[in-house]
């Protein structure tokens, strides 16, 4: 007897060992029903509930209340004492499109030639990416890889960030049409890729035209063109375009071009949104910002100054979502630019939504995630306080009711060398 | 006794006078055209300040033999009128890379290209034509001519800017030695590639030249040593340094300035500075050093403001230097220092620029004596240049008026007794003119106005008048056209003119092409013509900032005798913990007192900070910022030599925006681009102060290394691998070692050919001996390993690993060893090393017992320490512990925890108060305190903001409004 506990306890290691030294494993999909009580549930569309239950049946939330009836064979989860937040949406990131930016081999972001439109970011999500349960197990469940680099750079999607498989991994696909306006650093370059741009809306829209002459035959037969057939929706209106543009001139005629050409538009910048928060409100643009912590612009700004562009939209009205550091390996760290925010002025509250329902609805995804809502995928967390503090622990998240495993490559390795050391006795 | 040899043989070098050949052959014909003049009815400024009204001037071959205004004229002289003219002596240029070629091909006596001291200007000197016509335009009639290539560049001569043979111009040869601290592209671009990497290059040349004297010194007293080297560059800096020669140093802004004389205090050199234009900035510690300076007169153009966008970009920092440069000259004047001024990067403005210094406050006879007096003295020529008097050389400036006034013009420069002509003779066709004769015009008034260059005109007859479409002049002839239909003739007339004095005899072509003769006298004269109205604009009231920039200070914040911080909670991060509704009392800088109800001294500042929460001031152990010129000297593997205290900037807007951020102290490092890098600096942020104001001296000195990618990434440089990265870095600790018993076996003998002093290996060998931490940037275990045991080979402890991204396998090594780690909170995974960067990196080192610390390596990052701390408690670090790793663990690494990192009786008093927990996200610090002195206060904060932004537009839209002027006398 006395033999034998050493010799389970050394198989348990190396069971759990193995476990440690492997990737994480994604969840099965939602057997059985689930509630979530006692908690404090932070709704973000809905208020704040004490003392609530949540309740997810196949994958989605049935009812979120105080006083919610629990299903029969339910399993309990005990959140007193804890928190319950939406999970948290990065908007615009290279998650699952690179795993080492310096490798190019390790990298699938930029295509060939300006214009891209018919590319697909989630064919190339790689699902076993080391950052993927690093954003999962932080609460960052929903991610928008995004192709950059070309003029026109195609189509981001939504993710999901635990699955087998990308397909399984794809929450939306194609929400939106990623657009680099061009620098203006150089006049003649600006001049040619502005062109550029227009001969490909013109083109794509006199594709439109040909196909849907030769569908309603009224036209001769077209044939298809691939690049032009992906901007069908962004002509309809269908697909916003998501237009990055960092310097305010750039704001102003992507924001002047879009409107002529009619297109559901979204903004992607940083600091210089503020200046044209007015003009960005007036037209109801919403705007997505790469990311808050950092310097002031210039050197006679206060040193405060970086951190105020969200404060900056949200006092002119203009609807936005904080898509923090794009860096794969960095996912994790979108709850701190909306906490920066804060600490500089932001209603927390804003902050929250900068990350959840508001990136949601710039995404057209808000169907699906951003809030705890009935009819919602339960994509939520469970954490012992407010995302927006760096302090704040995560228990446990979930992705459409699946309870993901909460093992990354920093617990692994930690756990790994942790017992490196307890073997040692240190 | 040396120094009088010295004289004694420059002063027989000085060829004394005009210049005529002496040994040269005379082919052909003699020319024996006398040379005498008399200037006669001038007004001659003899030197500053001393003018001679309605004067005579004699000139006798090259030389003035008489002035004044009781002078006989002697009856072989040319009488020339000089009424109306000034007379001044000629200037002398002290920073010129005149007549001087390229460096092609050039043989490398040192073994650094950079290192000329044995470049003889005046064996390489060729006048040059063009560059010496555009200075005597400018009044120069000589200079000191640098060679302008290389760190230690070589001799300076003195050379006239009249024509003729080299060998004719020379006036005192190679006698002064230039330095720079800004490398030559052209010759190479190895090492140094840095700032702190030139500065140690001069350094250990200046040591090697002491080190070639003596080694030669006791090879020819025993001739069975080992032969030293022949090198002439360090043979002639040697000799330059036992002959107190002058070096003329370039500073390219004030912190060098201040740079170069340290460095000429550490080895007894004789310095004058070529300064940049901003010594203004820090007037008072150059006031200080008394060294002569040799002033550029380059102003900068205003800031590009044409659009907001342009104008967003614009610093306070650019604003104000627009408009104190002019103020430098004067400044530097007032201050009492010897100035010498150069036409050095003006191009053909250092006369307009000097009339704008005059303009903002330099003293009409200062400006003088920097061009004549001051220089000439310098230089050792006085006996012949810099003032106008009898035996002196005629070298000598003809101005029409005020030369330092802006509508003056140098009209003539004399050198050596030759006439150059500067205004050129443009005749003045200006006035009114009577036509006689010609197609009717007989009667007609040509009245023409204008400047010389660009004329305009009418010509009147009987009453109806025209504009002339044409008028110019051409090879000494007007040239006029004008339609003659509105005068009542017929179509457009076509005429020129030869101009004399006063009378004009032309030729025209009028109607039908008939061809005629015309003449006209002019009846009255040129008129002046009205100057370029310059309404002088009020001058600005802008405050004194250190730095002279954005949120600088006017002086250092004040240190009270008694600050009582009151009912806070107070982080001590010493064995008092965190104390609440507690007090603590500061008294002259250092914190006095820590406890509860603390009674407040009389006259004491009290801080109420119910609710708020007080901390030691944060450190970060890792920065890269204030660091000029270059942060890594990548010229070679081993740059230890490097110190970055050679080369930090205080007057950086990022000081203050670490304060604000809680910052008060932080280590400043050499980059990772080598295996053995440079020396670093620990400083506070002493915002305001000077490099020498922000560092804390009994810091533990330090030396940078490097391991893994950064260091085998350079092409064509050994190591490339982690294999020859541990095997340089042995062999280098392996040649400190050997050298340190050799110098110690030569210091007790002193037999032999002496030990040279190696800058690169003594730190090393400081580490070694334990005198100075090692840091050392690593990410992988296996490189922090392999540093463990060569450090343990050598007998000595690793301080600690920078970044140490997988310290967390190995923490027990590093334990067992004694080394640190500086660690990140969350970088992972942007290179390979840094893929396995974990979260838990800090807490698995922190439980295992390894002094841990986290640190930014970026100056942005490093505002927000406390966020970076407060991501460790995620992983379960206690909130004290996430503390210590931004105060007292980083104060403990750098070897300052005796001062500061907690807040413990006796220490300084480095604290910051917070509006909230430290650790929260949502706080930032309400004061930053360091040394008991108030850097950072949210409340004056804005009002700096709003200074800044007053003194933004105030100067915004003084050049707005000089453009605009500009502008208006553009269109008249």
């Amino acid at each position: 007897m006395s033999s034998i506990i050493p010799k389970i306890f050394l198989l348990l290691s190396i069971f759990l060992y193995s476990t440690w030294v492997q990737a994480q494993t994604p969840a099965p999909p939602q057997q059985q029903p689930i509630a979530i009580t006692g908690g404090t549930i932070h709704t973000v569309s809905h208020g704040v509930i004490e003392n609530g239950t949540i309740v997810i049946e196949n994958g989605k939330i049935t009812a979120v209340g105080a006083n919610v009836e629990i299903p029969a064979g339910a399993e309990n989860i005990d959140a007193r004492g804890k928190h319950i937040y939406p999970g948290l949406i990065h908007g615009r990131t290279t998650l699952g499109l690179t795993e080492i930016s310096r490798i190019a081999e390790s990298t699938d972001l930029t295509e060939d030639g300006n214009i891209n439109p018919n590319i697909r970011a989630q064919v190339a999500f790689h699902p076993i990416s080391e950052h993927i349960p690093v954003a999962a197990v932080n609460g960052v469940l929903t991610v928008v890889p995004t192709p950059t680099g070309s003029l026109i750079a195609g189509k981001p999607a939504a993710m999901m960030t635990d699955g087998w498989t990308w397909e399984q991994m794809t929450l939306r696909e194609g929400v939106g049409m990623s657009i680099n306006w061009p620098s203006l650093q150089n006049p003649s370059s600006y001049r040619q890729a502005i062109d550029e741009l227009q001969q490909a809306f013109d083109d794509a829209r006199r594709y439109k035209q040909a196909r849907e002459a030769m569908k309603s035959g009224q036209g001769p037969n077209h044939n298809v063109d691939i690049r032009w057939e992906a901007m069908i929706p962004v002509l309809k209106g269908e697909m916003p375009v998501l237009v990055s543009a960092g310097d305010l001139r750039q704001i102003q005629a992507a924001l002047a071009w879009t409107e002529k050409e009619g297109l559901n538009t979204v903004l992607v910048g940083d600091r210089d949104m503020d200046i044209v928060a007015e003009q960005l409100a007036a037209k109801n643009i919403p705007v997505i910002l790469t990311g808050v912590i950092g310097g002031p612009n210039h050197q006679w700004q206060g040193y405060d100054e970086g951190y105020k562009t969200p404060l900056r939209l949200y006092e002119a009205g203009v609807t936005f979502c904080i898509a923090g550091d794009a860096s794969a390996a960095y996912a994790l760290r979108l709850p701190h630019h909306a906490a920066s925010a804060v600490a500089f002025g932001l209603p927390e509250a804003e902050g929250l939504k900068s990350v959840t329902i508001n990136a949601a609805k710039i995404l057209g995804i808000d169907d699906l995630v951003g809030s705890i809502e009935t009819g919602k995928d339960a994509t939520i967390m469970i954490t012992n306080g407010s995302p927006l503090q760096m302090w704040t622990e995560i228990d446990q998240v979930f992705i459409r009711g699946r309870k993901i495993d909460m093992t990354d490559k920093h617990n692994r390795l930690y756990e790994h060398y942790k017992e490196k050391h307890r073997q040692e006795s240190l | 006794m040396k120094r009088l040899h010295l004289f004694l043989v420059f002063t027989l070098l000085i060829l004394h006078g005009a210049v005529f050949s002496q040994t040269a052959r005379q082919f052909g014909l003699r020319q024996n055209t006398p040379q005498v003049f008399a200037f006669t009815n001038a007004d001659i400024v003899t030197e500053p300040g001393r003018i001679q009204s309605n004067a005579t001037l004699v000139i006798r071959d090259g030389i003035i033999e008489a002035i004044g205004r009781r002078v006989d004229i002697p009856a072989d002289a040319t009488v020339i009128d000089m009424t109306g003219k000034t007379i001044y002596p000629g200037f002398i240029d002290m920073f010129a890379n005149y007549g001087l070629p390229q460096p092609e091909g050039e043989e490398h006596i040192h073994w650094n290209a950079q290192i000329r001291s044995h470049y003889s200007s005046a064996k390489n000197f060729r006048p040059d034509a063009d560059k010496s016509s555009n200075l005597r335009s400018q009044g120069f009639v000589a200079v000191h001519t640098l060679p302008e290539h290389g760190l230690l560049s070589g001799y300076g001569s003195v050379t006239s800017l009249g024509e003729g043979e080299a060998n004719h111009q020379i006036i005192r040869p190679d006698f002064t030695q230039a330095l720079s601290f800004r490398r030559s592209m052209a010759m190479g671009r190895g090492y140094p590639t840095s700032g702190m990497g030139t500065v140690a290059l001069v350094r250990q040349t200046m040591y090697d030249a002491d080190w070639y004297a003596e080694a030669h010194n006791a090879f020819s007293a025993n001739r069975t040593l080992q032969r030293p080297e022949t090198n002439h560059a360090l043979e002639a800096l040697s000799l330059a340094r036992q002959q107190s020669v002058p070096f003329v140093v370039e500073a390219e802004n004030e912190l060098w300035f201040l740079k170069a004389i340290e460095i000429a205090d550490e080895f007894g050199l004789n310095i004058w500075v070529r300064g940049s234009g901003r010594e203004y900035r820090r007037l008072d510690a150059i006031r200080q050093t008394g060294k002569p300076i040799i002033l550029p007169i380059n102003f900068p153009s205003a800031p590009n403001l044409a659009t907001p966008e342009q104008s967003m970009n614009v610093s306070l920092e650019a604003l104000r230097h627009w408009y104190l440069a002019p103020e430098n000259p004067s400044k530097i004047a007032q201050a009492g220092l010897t100035m010498a001024l150069t036409a050095h990067g003006s191009g053909d403005q250092f006369m307009k620029n000097l009339r704008t210094a005059v303009e903002r406050g330099l003293k009409k006879e200062d400006a003088l004596a920097a061009l004549t007096t001051t220089p000439a003295r310098l230089l050792g020529i006085s006996d012949s240049y810099g003032s106008l008097s009898r035996g002196k050389v005629a070298s000598f400036i003809i101005a029409d008026g005020d030369i330092f006034e802006q509508q003056s013009n140098i009209e003539q420069v004399w050198i050596d007794g030759k006439k150059f002509q500067i205004k050129p003779l443009r005749d003045d066709a200006r006035g009114k003119w009577l036509v006689q004769g010609g197609e009717g015009l007989g009667g007609a008034i040509v009245h023409i106005e204008g400047t010389t260059d660009r004329l305009r005109g009418t010509i009147t007859l009987e009453e109806k008048s025209t504009r002339l479409i044409r008028v110019r002049m051409e090879n000494n002839r007007l040239v006029l056209a004008f339609s003659a239909d509105s005068l009542g003739l017929q179509g457009v007339y076509r005429m020129s003119a030869n101009l004399a004095e006063n009378e004009l005899l032309g030729v025209g072509e009028g109607h039908q092409s008939n061809y005629f003769a015309w003449s006209a006298n002019r009846t009255e004269p040129a008129r002046a013509e009205q100057q370029r109205q310059r309404t002088p604009k009020s001058p600005l009231q802008l405050p004194t900032r250190y730095p002279s920039m954005e949120f600088g200070l006017a002086s250092q914040p004040e240190q009270v005798r008694n600050v009582l911080i009151r009912n806070a909670t107070i982080w001590t991060q010493g064995p008092e913990g965190i104390m609440e509704n507690a007090d603590m009392l500061v008294t002259n800088g250092k914190i006095a007192q820590l406890g509860y109800n603390i009674a407040a001294p009389r006259g004491a500042v009290i801080i109420d900070a119910a609710g708020r929460h007080v901390t030691p001031g944060l450190i970060d152990p890792h920065i890269h910022a204030s660091i000029a010129a270059g942060v890594n000297e990548t010229g070679d593997a081993i740059t230890s030599e490097t110190r970055i205290t050679d080369v930090m900037d205080g007057d950086n807007v990022w000081i203050y925006r670490l304060l604000a951020g809680g910052i008060t102290s932080a280590t400043l490092f050499h980059g990772s681009a080598n295996p053995i890098g440079g020396q670093n600096a620990v400083i506070k942020m002493r915002w305001g102060l000077l490099p020498d104001g922000l560092l804390i001296e009994d810091a533990t000195p330090g030396l940078k290394m490097a391991l893994g990618e950064n260091v085998k990434r350079s092409m064509g440089r050994y190591p490339s691998s982690r294999q020859g990265t541990e095997q340089i870095i042995r062999d280098a600790f392996q040649a400190a070692v050997e050298y340190g018993e050799a110098r110690e076996r030569w210091t007790r003998n002193r037999s032999g050919i002496p030990v040279r002093r190696d800058l690169t290996l003594e730190p090393i060998l400081e580490v070694i001996k334990g005198d100075r931490l090692a840091y050392v940037h690593a990410y992988r275990q296996d490189e922090m390993l392999m540093m463990l045991r060569v450090a343990e080979d050598f007998g000595f402890t690793v301080g600690t690993f920078e970044h140490g991204l997988e310290g967390y396998k190995i923490a027990d090594e590093l334990r067992e060893h004694g080394a640190a780690a500086v660690v990140w909170s969350d970088w992972s995974a942007f290179k390979v090393e840094s893929y396995d960067g974990i979260l838990h990196n800090a807490k698995l080192l922190n439980d295992v017992g390894v002094l841990t610390t986290l640190h930014s390596d970026n100056t942005q990052l490093s505002t927000r320490m406390n966020w970076e701390a407060a991501k460790t408690m995620r992983t379960g670090v206690s909130e004290i512990d996430a503390m210590n790793f931004i105060t007292l663990n980083p104060a403990k690494v750098m070897g300052i925890d005796h001062r500061t990192g907690s807040l413990e009786p006796g220490k300084d008093a480095d604290f910051v108060i917070w509006n909230g927990h430290p650790m929260s996200t949502f706080s930032t610090p309400d004061q930053t305190w360091v040394d008991g002195r108030k850097y950072f206060d949210r409340d004056e904060d804005m009002v700096l903001r709003e200074q800044v932004k007053q003194e933004r537009a105030l100067l915004i839209s003084r050049i707005l409004e000089e453009q605009q002027a500009a502008m208006r006398n553009d269109q008249e």
